[in-house]
Protein backbone atom coordinates (compact mmCIF):
# COMPACT_ATOMS: atom_id res chain seq x y z
CA UNK A 1 0.00 0.00 0.00
CA UNK A 2 2.76 2.44 0.89
CA UNK A 3 4.21 1.82 -2.56
CA UNK A 4 0.89 2.71 -4.17
CA UNK A 5 0.63 5.89 -2.11
CA UNK A 6 4.20 6.87 -2.88
CA UNK A 7 3.58 6.52 -6.59
CA UNK A 8 0.33 8.43 -6.50
CA UNK A 9 0.68 10.98 -9.25
CA UNK A 10 -2.58 12.17 -10.68
CA UNK A 11 -0.94 13.64 -13.72
CA UNK A 12 1.28 10.66 -14.40
CA UNK A 13 0.79 8.32 -17.32
CA UNK A 14 -1.50 5.31 -17.18
CA UNK A 15 -4.47 4.25 -15.15
CA UNK A 16 -3.70 3.53 -11.48
CA UNK A 17 -7.06 1.88 -10.73
CA UNK A 18 -5.93 -1.72 -11.49
CA UNK A 19 -3.05 -1.35 -9.02
CA UNK A 20 -5.41 0.08 -6.37
CA UNK A 21 -7.83 -2.81 -6.85
CA UNK A 22 -5.02 -5.32 -6.57
CA UNK A 23 -3.52 -3.79 -3.42
CA UNK A 24 -6.92 -3.43 -1.75
CA UNK A 25 -7.92 -6.96 -2.77
CA UNK A 26 -11.10 -5.40 -4.17
CA UNK A 27 -13.45 -6.55 -6.93
CA UNK A 28 -13.28 -3.06 -8.37
CA UNK A 29 -12.21 0.51 -7.69
CA UNK A 30 -13.50 3.77 -9.10
CA UNK A 31 -12.48 7.36 -8.64
CA UNK A 32 -15.22 9.83 -9.54
CA UNK A 33 -14.55 13.58 -9.47
CA UNK A 34 -17.12 16.29 -8.85
CA UNK A 35 -16.66 18.85 -11.57
CA UNK A 36 -17.66 22.49 -11.82
CA UNK A 37 -20.16 24.58 -9.89
CA UNK A 38 -22.84 21.94 -10.32
CA UNK A 39 -20.53 19.29 -8.86
CA UNK A 40 -21.28 16.97 -11.75
CA UNK A 41 -19.91 13.49 -11.13
CA UNK A 42 -17.31 12.50 -13.71
CA UNK A 43 -15.72 9.06 -13.42
CA UNK A 44 -11.97 9.48 -13.87
CA UNK A 45 -10.64 5.98 -13.32
CA UNK A 46 -12.57 2.73 -13.02
CA UNK A 47 -11.35 -0.82 -12.94
CA UNK A 48 -12.64 -3.23 -14.10
CA UNK A 49 -15.67 -2.60 -16.34
CA UNK A 50 -17.97 -3.62 -13.50
CA UNK A 51 -16.86 -0.57 -11.52
CA UNK A 52 -17.51 1.72 -14.46
CA UNK A 53 -21.03 0.30 -14.87
CA UNK A 54 -21.75 0.62 -11.16
CA UNK A 55 -20.60 4.27 -11.11
CA UNK A 56 -22.80 5.05 -14.08
CA UNK A 57 -25.72 3.29 -12.46
CA UNK A 58 -25.63 5.12 -9.14
CA UNK A 59 -25.00 8.57 -10.55
CA UNK A 60 -27.69 8.09 -13.22
CA UNK A 61 -30.18 6.98 -10.59
CA UNK A 62 -28.93 9.63 -8.18
CA UNK A 63 -28.98 7.21 -5.30
CA UNK A 64 -26.57 4.80 -3.68
CA UNK A 65 -23.56 4.86 -1.41
CA UNK A 66 -21.63 7.22 -3.71
CA UNK A 67 -24.22 10.03 -3.87
CA UNK A 68 -24.86 9.51 -0.16
CA UNK A 69 -21.17 9.83 0.71
CA UNK A 70 -20.96 12.99 -1.39
CA UNK A 71 -24.06 14.49 0.24
CA UNK A 72 -23.17 13.72 3.85
CA UNK A 73 -19.38 13.81 3.74
CA UNK A 74 -19.40 10.47 5.56
CA UNK A 75 -17.96 7.21 4.33
CA UNK A 76 -20.73 4.75 3.47
CA UNK A 77 -19.63 1.19 4.07
CA UNK A 78 -21.98 -1.58 2.99
CA UNK A 79 -19.82 -4.66 2.39
CA UNK A 80 -22.93 -6.80 1.95
CA UNK A 81 -25.72 -5.27 -0.16
CA UNK A 82 -28.08 -8.10 0.87
CA UNK A 83 -28.12 -6.64 4.35
CA UNK A 84 -29.11 -3.13 3.27
CA UNK A 85 -32.77 -2.20 3.77
CA UNK A 86 -34.25 -2.23 0.23
CA UNK A 87 -36.04 1.10 0.71
CA UNK A 88 -32.72 2.87 1.32
CA UNK A 89 -31.79 2.69 -2.37
CA UNK A 90 -34.88 1.14 -3.99
CA UNK A 91 -33.78 1.47 -7.61
CA UNK A 92 -30.10 0.86 -7.16
CA UNK A 93 -30.01 -2.33 -5.12
CA UNK A 94 -31.83 -4.62 -7.59
CA UNK A 95 -29.87 -3.18 -10.52
CA UNK A 96 -26.53 -3.51 -8.72
CA UNK A 97 -27.29 -7.06 -7.66
CA UNK A 98 -28.10 -7.87 -11.27
CA UNK A 99 -24.71 -6.50 -12.29
CA UNK A 100 -23.09 -8.82 -9.78
CA UNK A 101 -22.08 -6.22 -7.22
CA UNK A 102 -22.00 -7.78 -3.76
CA UNK A 103 -20.71 -5.06 -1.48
CA UNK A 104 -19.72 -1.39 -1.77
CA UNK A 105 -17.65 1.02 0.29
CA UNK A 106 -17.59 4.69 -0.65
CA UNK A 107 -15.18 7.25 0.77
CA UNK A 108 -15.88 10.93 0.13
CA UNK A 109 -12.87 12.99 -0.93
CA UNK A 110 -12.75 16.47 0.53
CA UNK A 111 -12.25 18.52 3.65
CA UNK A 112 -14.88 20.40 5.57
CA UNK A 113 -17.49 21.71 3.16
CA UNK A 114 -15.29 20.98 0.15
CA UNK A 115 -16.08 17.86 -1.88
CA UNK A 116 -13.84 16.93 -4.75
CA UNK A 117 -14.90 13.38 -5.45
CA UNK A 118 -15.61 9.93 -4.13
CA UNK A 119 -13.62 6.70 -4.04
CA UNK A 120 -15.77 3.62 -4.54
CA UNK A 121 -14.49 0.17 -3.64
CA UNK A 122 -16.49 -2.88 -4.73
CA UNK A 123 -15.95 -5.87 -2.49
CA UNK A 124 -16.89 -9.52 -2.48
CA UNK A 125 -19.24 -10.84 0.17
CA UNK A 126 -16.66 -13.53 0.98
CA UNK A 127 -13.97 -13.16 2.09
CA UNK A 128 -15.14 -10.09 3.98
CA UNK A 129 -13.09 -6.93 3.87
CA UNK A 130 -10.70 -6.86 6.81
CA UNK A 131 -9.69 -4.00 9.07
CA UNK A 132 -6.45 -3.54 7.13
CA UNK A 133 -8.32 -3.18 3.84
CA UNK A 134 -10.62 -0.55 5.31
CA UNK A 135 -7.62 1.28 6.72
CA UNK A 136 -5.84 1.09 3.35
CA UNK A 137 -8.88 2.33 1.45
CA UNK A 138 -9.22 5.19 3.93
CA UNK A 139 -5.54 6.05 3.52
CA UNK A 140 -5.92 6.03 -0.26
CA UNK A 141 -8.95 8.33 0.00
CA UNK A 142 -7.00 10.71 2.25
CA UNK A 143 -4.03 10.69 -0.11
CA UNK A 144 -6.27 11.35 -3.11
CA UNK A 145 -7.94 14.24 -1.27
CA UNK A 146 -4.53 15.69 -0.53
CA UNK A 147 -3.46 15.23 -4.13
CA UNK A 148 -6.63 16.78 -5.54
CA UNK A 149 -6.62 19.75 -3.18
CA UNK A 150 -3.02 20.24 -2.28
CA UNK A 151 0.33 19.62 -3.75
CA UNK A 152 2.27 22.11 -5.73
CA UNK A 153 0.07 23.68 -8.31
CA UNK A 154 0.86 22.72 -11.83
CA UNK A 155 -0.96 23.13 -15.05
CA UNK A 156 -1.43 20.29 -17.46
CA UNK A 157 -1.88 20.57 -21.22
CA UNK A 158 -5.38 22.05 -21.23
CA UNK A 159 -4.68 24.51 -18.45
CA UNK A 160 -6.49 22.81 -15.59
CA UNK A 161 -4.76 22.70 -12.25
CA UNK A 162 -3.52 19.39 -11.00
CA UNK A 163 -1.78 18.49 -7.81
CA UNK A 164 0.84 16.07 -6.66
CA UNK A 165 0.86 14.79 -3.08
CA UNK A 166 2.74 16.59 -0.35
CA UNK A 167 2.66 16.24 3.42
CA UNK A 168 -0.80 17.57 4.25
CA UNK A 169 0.22 19.40 7.41
CA UNK A 170 -0.21 22.87 5.96
CA UNK A 171 -3.77 22.00 5.00
CA UNK A 172 -4.58 21.21 8.61
CA UNK A 173 -3.84 24.58 10.10
CA UNK A 174 -7.00 26.25 11.36
CA UNK A 175 -6.02 29.56 9.78
CA UNK A 176 -6.00 27.99 6.31
CA UNK A 177 -9.65 27.02 6.59
CA UNK A 178 -10.68 30.24 8.30
CA UNK A 179 -9.00 32.17 5.49
CA UNK A 180 -10.74 29.95 2.93
CA UNK A 181 -14.11 30.86 4.45
CA UNK A 182 -13.24 34.56 4.39
CA UNK A 183 -12.02 34.48 0.79
CA UNK A 184 -15.16 32.64 -0.33
CA UNK A 185 -17.19 35.62 0.92
CA UNK A 186 -14.73 38.21 -0.42
CA UNK A 187 -14.87 36.72 -3.91
CA UNK A 188 -18.33 35.20 -3.82
CA UNK A 189 -16.95 31.81 -4.82
CA UNK A 190 -17.20 28.25 -3.54
CA UNK A 191 -15.04 27.02 -0.67
CA UNK A 192 -13.10 24.89 -3.10
CA UNK A 193 -12.30 27.77 -5.40
CA UNK A 194 -11.44 29.97 -2.41
CA UNK A 195 -8.91 27.40 -1.22
CA UNK A 196 -7.46 27.20 -4.71
CA UNK A 197 -7.14 31.00 -4.89
CA UNK A 198 -5.42 31.01 -1.50
CA UNK A 199 -3.02 28.29 -2.62
CA UNK A 200 -2.36 30.04 -5.90
CA UNK A 201 -1.53 33.25 -4.07
CA UNK A 202 0.85 31.43 -1.71
CA UNK A 203 2.46 29.70 -4.69
CA UNK A 204 2.72 32.92 -6.66
CA UNK A 205 4.24 34.87 -3.78
CA UNK A 206 6.48 31.93 -2.80
CA UNK A 207 5.29 31.97 0.79
CA UNK A 208 4.01 29.11 2.99
CA UNK A 209 0.28 28.59 2.76
CA UNK A 210 -0.20 28.93 6.54
CA UNK A 211 1.55 32.28 6.61
CA UNK A 212 -0.57 33.74 3.80
CA UNK A 213 -3.67 32.36 5.51
CA UNK A 214 -2.76 34.16 8.72
CA UNK A 215 -2.44 37.41 6.81
CA UNK A 216 -5.96 36.92 5.49
CA UNK A 217 -7.36 36.12 8.94
CA UNK A 218 -5.59 39.15 10.47
CA UNK A 219 -6.92 41.24 7.55
CA UNK A 220 -3.51 42.18 6.30
CA UNK A 221 -4.43 40.62 2.97
CA UNK A 222 -7.72 40.75 1.15
CA UNK A 223 -8.86 39.08 -2.07
CA UNK A 224 -10.86 41.20 -4.48
CA UNK A 225 -13.33 40.09 -7.05
CA UNK A 226 -11.50 40.72 -10.26
CA UNK A 227 -12.37 38.71 -13.32
CA UNK A 228 -8.98 39.27 -14.88
CA UNK A 229 -7.22 37.05 -12.42
CA UNK A 230 -5.94 36.63 -8.93
CA UNK A 231 -5.90 40.15 -7.64
CA UNK A 232 -5.34 40.90 -4.00
CA UNK A 233 -4.99 43.92 -1.80
CA UNK A 234 -1.86 43.56 0.22
CA UNK A 235 -1.89 45.75 3.30
CA UNK A 236 1.74 45.22 4.16
CA UNK A 237 3.75 48.38 4.11
CA UNK A 238 6.62 46.89 2.19
CA UNK A 239 5.42 48.35 -1.06
CA UNK A 240 5.24 45.00 -2.78
CA UNK A 241 1.48 44.90 -3.03
CA UNK A 242 -1.02 47.14 -4.71
CA UNK A 243 -2.56 49.91 -2.66
CA UNK A 244 -5.85 49.41 -0.99
CA UNK A 245 -8.38 51.31 -3.04
CA UNK A 246 -11.34 50.77 -0.73
CA UNK A 247 -9.59 52.05 2.38
CA UNK A 248 -10.36 48.97 4.40
CA UNK A 249 -7.02 49.00 6.12
CA UNK A 250 -7.65 47.40 9.49
CA UNK B 1 -7.04 14.34 45.94
CA UNK B 2 -10.59 14.11 44.72
CA UNK B 3 -12.88 16.12 46.95
CA UNK B 4 -16.57 15.31 47.30
CA UNK B 5 -17.60 18.27 45.19
CA UNK B 6 -15.33 17.19 42.41
CA UNK B 7 -16.50 13.60 42.59
CA UNK B 8 -20.09 14.76 42.29
CA UNK B 9 -19.17 17.00 39.37
CA UNK B 10 -17.44 14.07 37.69
CA UNK B 11 -20.52 11.90 38.06
CA UNK B 12 -22.62 14.68 36.52
CA UNK B 13 -20.25 14.88 33.58
CA UNK B 14 -20.48 11.16 32.89
CA UNK B 15 -24.26 11.38 33.00
CA UNK B 16 -24.17 14.36 30.64
CA UNK B 17 -21.97 12.45 28.20
CA UNK B 18 -24.04 9.28 28.46
CA UNK B 19 -27.17 11.32 27.70
CA UNK B 20 -25.52 12.78 24.63
CA UNK B 21 -24.41 9.40 23.35
CA UNK B 22 -27.91 8.01 23.09
CA UNK B 23 -29.08 11.03 21.10
CA UNK B 24 -28.04 11.96 17.61
CA UNK B 25 -25.28 14.20 18.88
CA UNK B 26 -22.71 16.55 17.42
CA UNK B 27 -19.29 15.12 18.17
CA UNK B 28 -17.43 18.42 18.00
CA UNK B 29 -19.85 20.09 20.36
CA UNK B 30 -19.61 17.19 22.80
CA UNK B 31 -15.82 17.12 22.69
CA UNK B 32 -15.75 20.85 23.26
CA UNK B 33 -17.90 20.48 26.34
CA UNK B 34 -15.64 17.68 27.51
CA UNK B 35 -12.56 19.89 27.04
CA UNK B 36 -14.23 22.60 29.11
CA UNK B 37 -14.95 20.04 31.82
CA UNK B 38 -11.28 18.99 31.85
CA UNK B 39 -10.30 22.58 32.54
CA UNK B 40 -12.84 22.83 35.32
CA UNK B 41 -12.12 19.49 37.03
CA UNK B 42 -8.35 19.45 36.73
CA UNK B 43 -7.95 23.15 37.43
CA UNK B 44 -5.88 23.75 34.30
CA UNK B 45 -6.02 26.72 31.92
CA UNK B 46 -6.77 25.06 28.62
CA UNK B 47 -7.49 21.63 27.19
CA UNK B 48 -7.56 20.26 23.67
CA UNK B 49 -8.31 16.93 22.05
CA UNK B 50 -6.14 15.86 19.12
CA UNK B 51 -6.76 12.97 16.75
CA UNK B 52 -4.36 11.23 14.41
CA UNK B 53 -5.36 11.51 10.75
CA UNK B 54 -4.82 8.93 8.01
CA UNK B 55 -1.21 10.09 7.70
CA UNK B 56 -0.56 9.56 11.42
CA UNK B 57 -0.35 13.31 12.05
CA UNK B 58 -2.17 14.80 15.02
CA UNK B 59 -4.89 17.34 14.33
CA UNK B 60 -6.97 19.35 16.76
CA UNK B 61 -10.61 18.30 16.93
CA UNK B 62 -11.88 20.33 19.88
CA UNK B 63 -10.59 22.72 22.51
CA UNK B 64 -11.80 24.28 25.74
CA UNK B 65 -11.72 27.66 24.05
CA UNK B 66 -11.44 28.52 20.41
CA UNK B 67 -8.91 31.29 20.54
CA UNK B 68 -6.81 31.23 17.45
CA UNK B 69 -3.57 31.37 19.44
CA UNK B 70 -4.50 28.23 21.30
CA UNK B 71 -5.64 26.45 18.13
CA UNK B 72 -2.35 27.27 16.46
CA UNK B 73 -0.50 25.81 19.43
CA UNK B 74 -2.34 22.54 18.93
CA UNK B 75 -1.82 22.74 15.18
CA UNK B 76 1.94 22.98 15.70
CA UNK B 77 1.84 19.49 17.17
CA UNK B 78 1.35 17.74 13.87
CA UNK B 79 5.06 16.95 13.99
CA UNK B 80 6.44 17.97 17.37
CA UNK B 81 5.45 18.38 20.98
CA UNK B 82 4.38 16.29 23.96
CA UNK B 83 1.27 14.96 22.19
CA UNK B 84 3.37 13.53 19.38
CA UNK B 85 5.51 11.68 21.92
CA UNK B 86 2.48 10.53 23.81
CA UNK B 87 0.88 9.31 20.58
CA UNK B 88 4.01 7.44 19.50
CA UNK B 89 4.77 5.79 22.83
CA UNK B 90 1.19 5.35 24.06
CA UNK B 91 2.23 6.69 27.46
CA UNK B 92 1.14 9.89 29.19
CA UNK B 93 3.64 12.73 29.33
CA UNK B 94 2.70 14.72 32.40
CA UNK B 95 3.93 17.70 34.42
CA UNK B 96 6.22 19.02 31.70
CA UNK B 97 7.84 22.24 32.86
CA UNK B 98 7.82 24.55 29.86
CA UNK B 99 10.02 27.11 31.58
CA UNK B 100 13.04 24.80 31.60
CA UNK B 101 14.70 24.80 28.17
CA UNK B 102 16.27 21.36 28.73
CA UNK B 103 12.86 19.70 29.07
CA UNK B 104 11.64 21.07 25.76
CA UNK B 105 14.75 20.80 23.65
CA UNK B 106 13.08 18.26 21.38
CA UNK B 107 10.21 20.61 20.49
CA UNK B 108 11.68 24.10 20.02
CA UNK B 109 8.84 25.69 18.01
CA UNK B 110 6.17 24.26 20.25
CA UNK B 111 7.89 25.34 23.48
CA UNK B 112 8.53 28.90 22.32
CA UNK B 113 4.95 29.30 21.16
CA UNK B 114 3.53 27.80 24.35
CA UNK B 115 5.60 30.15 26.52
CA UNK B 116 4.61 33.15 24.41
CA UNK B 117 0.97 32.23 24.95
CA UNK B 118 1.63 32.29 28.70
CA UNK B 119 1.77 28.60 29.56
CA UNK B 120 4.29 27.25 32.06
CA UNK B 121 3.33 23.57 32.17
CA UNK B 122 1.70 21.03 29.86
CA UNK B 123 0.47 17.42 29.92
CA UNK B 124 -0.40 14.90 27.23
CA UNK B 125 -2.67 11.91 27.87
CA UNK B 126 -3.21 9.21 25.21
CA UNK B 127 -6.62 8.59 23.65
CA UNK B 128 -6.73 4.81 23.52
CA UNK B 129 -8.82 2.47 21.47
CA UNK B 130 -8.09 -1.00 22.83
CA UNK B 131 -4.41 -1.56 22.05
CA UNK B 132 -4.16 1.40 19.68
CA UNK B 133 -3.55 5.05 20.42
CA UNK B 134 -5.74 7.27 18.23
CA UNK B 135 -4.90 10.70 19.63
CA UNK B 136 -4.12 12.70 22.75
CA UNK B 137 -5.67 14.96 25.34
CA UNK B 138 -3.48 18.03 25.82
CA UNK B 139 -3.62 20.21 28.95
CA UNK B 140 -1.97 23.57 29.57
CA UNK B 141 -1.40 25.54 32.76
CA UNK B 142 -0.57 29.21 33.18
CA UNK B 143 0.29 28.57 36.83
CA UNK B 144 2.31 25.54 37.74
CA UNK B 145 0.79 23.10 40.16
CA UNK B 146 1.64 19.44 39.87
CA UNK B 147 -1.07 17.08 38.72
CA UNK B 148 -1.04 14.05 41.03
CA UNK B 149 -1.81 10.43 40.21
CA UNK B 150 -5.52 10.94 40.93
CA UNK B 151 -5.63 13.89 38.54
CA UNK B 152 -3.90 11.87 35.84
CA UNK B 153 -6.31 8.96 36.37
CA UNK B 154 -9.18 11.40 36.00
CA UNK B 155 -7.67 12.87 32.85
CA UNK B 156 -7.33 9.35 31.43
CA UNK B 157 -10.98 8.64 32.18
CA UNK B 158 -11.99 11.83 30.37
CA UNK B 159 -9.75 10.86 27.45
CA UNK B 160 -11.46 7.47 27.25
CA UNK B 161 -14.87 9.13 27.23
CA UNK B 162 -13.71 11.33 24.36
CA UNK B 163 -12.65 8.24 22.38
CA UNK B 164 -16.00 6.58 22.97
CA UNK B 165 -17.82 9.72 21.87
CA UNK B 166 -15.89 9.89 18.61
CA UNK B 167 -16.55 6.25 17.78
CA UNK B 168 -20.18 6.32 18.84
CA UNK B 169 -21.38 8.94 16.46
CA UNK B 170 -23.63 7.86 13.67
CA UNK B 171 -23.53 4.14 14.34
CA UNK B 172 -27.30 4.10 14.35
CA UNK B 173 -27.84 2.97 10.80
CA UNK B 174 -24.53 2.57 9.10
CA UNK B 175 -21.68 0.27 9.98
CA UNK B 176 -18.84 2.75 9.73
CA UNK B 177 -15.46 1.50 10.72
CA UNK B 178 -13.33 3.21 13.26
CA UNK B 179 -10.75 4.84 11.02
CA UNK B 180 -13.45 6.47 8.94
CA UNK B 181 -15.03 7.82 12.10
CA UNK B 182 -11.79 9.48 13.10
CA UNK B 183 -11.20 10.94 9.66
CA UNK B 184 -14.74 12.27 9.39
CA UNK B 185 -14.56 13.85 12.82
CA UNK B 186 -11.51 15.75 11.63
CA UNK B 187 -13.27 16.82 8.46
CA UNK B 188 -16.15 18.19 10.54
CA UNK B 189 -13.63 20.17 12.51
CA UNK B 190 -12.40 21.81 9.30
CA UNK B 191 -15.98 22.68 8.43
CA UNK B 192 -16.17 24.67 11.67
CA UNK B 193 -13.04 26.62 10.74
CA UNK B 194 -14.46 27.38 7.30
CA UNK B 195 -17.71 28.71 8.73
CA UNK B 196 -15.81 30.87 11.20
CA UNK B 197 -14.14 32.53 8.22
CA UNK B 198 -17.42 33.02 6.38
CA UNK B 199 -19.10 34.65 9.37
CA UNK B 200 -16.07 36.72 10.36
CA UNK B 201 -15.99 38.16 6.85
CA UNK B 202 -19.74 38.88 6.74
CA UNK B 203 -19.74 40.53 10.13
CA UNK B 204 -16.30 42.10 9.80
CA UNK B 205 -15.32 40.66 13.13
CA UNK B 206 -12.61 38.33 14.41
CA UNK B 207 -12.91 34.60 13.77
CA UNK B 208 -13.00 34.03 17.52
CA UNK B 209 -15.96 36.36 18.03
CA UNK B 210 -17.68 34.92 14.97
CA UNK B 211 -17.44 31.44 16.40
CA UNK B 212 -18.80 32.49 19.79
CA UNK B 213 -21.90 33.98 18.13
CA UNK B 214 -22.30 30.95 15.85
CA UNK B 215 -22.07 28.48 18.70
CA UNK B 216 -24.37 30.31 21.06
CA UNK B 217 -27.00 30.56 18.32
CA UNK B 218 -26.64 26.86 17.49
CA UNK B 219 -26.86 25.83 21.12
CA UNK B 220 -29.86 27.98 21.87
CA UNK B 221 -31.72 26.24 19.04
CA UNK B 222 -30.25 22.76 19.56
CA UNK B 223 -28.66 22.70 16.12
CA UNK B 224 -25.76 20.37 15.43
CA UNK B 225 -22.69 22.51 14.79
CA UNK B 226 -21.51 20.66 11.69
CA UNK B 227 -24.95 20.53 10.06
CA UNK B 228 -25.58 24.17 10.83
CA UNK B 229 -22.16 25.05 9.40
CA UNK B 230 -22.96 23.10 6.22
CA UNK B 231 -26.25 24.97 5.84
CA UNK B 232 -24.57 28.35 6.23
CA UNK B 233 -21.81 27.52 3.74
CA UNK B 234 -24.25 26.19 1.15
CA UNK B 235 -26.30 29.38 1.45
CA UNK B 236 -29.27 27.48 2.86
CA UNK B 237 -29.48 29.65 5.96
CA UNK B 238 -29.89 33.41 6.19
CA UNK B 239 -27.09 34.42 8.56
CA UNK B 240 -28.72 37.76 9.34
CA UNK B 241 -30.90 35.65 11.65
CA UNK B 242 -27.92 35.19 13.95
CA UNK B 243 -27.23 38.07 16.32
CA UNK B 244 -23.73 39.19 15.30
CA UNK B 245 -21.08 39.60 17.99
CA UNK B 246 -20.97 42.97 19.74
CA UNK B 247 -17.49 43.52 18.37
CA UNK B 248 -18.93 43.65 14.87
CA UNK B 249 -20.50 47.01 15.61
CA UNK B 250 -17.30 48.41 17.02
CA UNK B 251 -14.66 46.72 14.95
CA UNK B 252 -11.19 47.09 16.32
CA UNK B 253 -8.08 46.85 14.17
CA UNK B 254 -6.23 43.83 15.41
CA UNK B 255 -7.76 40.41 15.02
CA UNK B 256 -4.68 38.38 15.60
CA UNK B 257 -6.10 37.03 18.82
Amino acid sequence: MSEVLRRLHLDGPGDPAPAWARVLGAEGVALTLLVGAEQTPEPLWCHPGLSARFEELQFTLGEGPGPEAVRTGWPVLEPDLDRVRPERWPALIPAATKLGVQGVCCFPLGIGAIRVGVLTVLCAREPRMGAQQYADAGALAAALTGALLGGDLRRDGDGSLLGVPEPPSELHRPAVHQATGMISVQLGVSMQEALLRLRAHAYGSERPLGEVAQDVVARRLRFRDDRTGDFTDDFDDDGSGPNSPDGRKG
Amino acid sequence: MIGMARERRLAEIFVEVADSLVDDFDVIDLLQRLSTRCVELLDVSAAGILLADAHGELQIIAASDEHTRLLELFALQHDQGPCVECYRTGRPRTNIDLTRPETTVAWPRFAVRARETGYVATHAIPLRLRSRVVGALNLFQTEAHRLGDDDIALARALADVATIAILQQRTLEQSHVENSQLETALSNRILIEQVKGVLAERWETSVDDAFAAFRSYARSRHLRLSEFATQIISGGFDTTEIPPPAAAADRSGDHRG
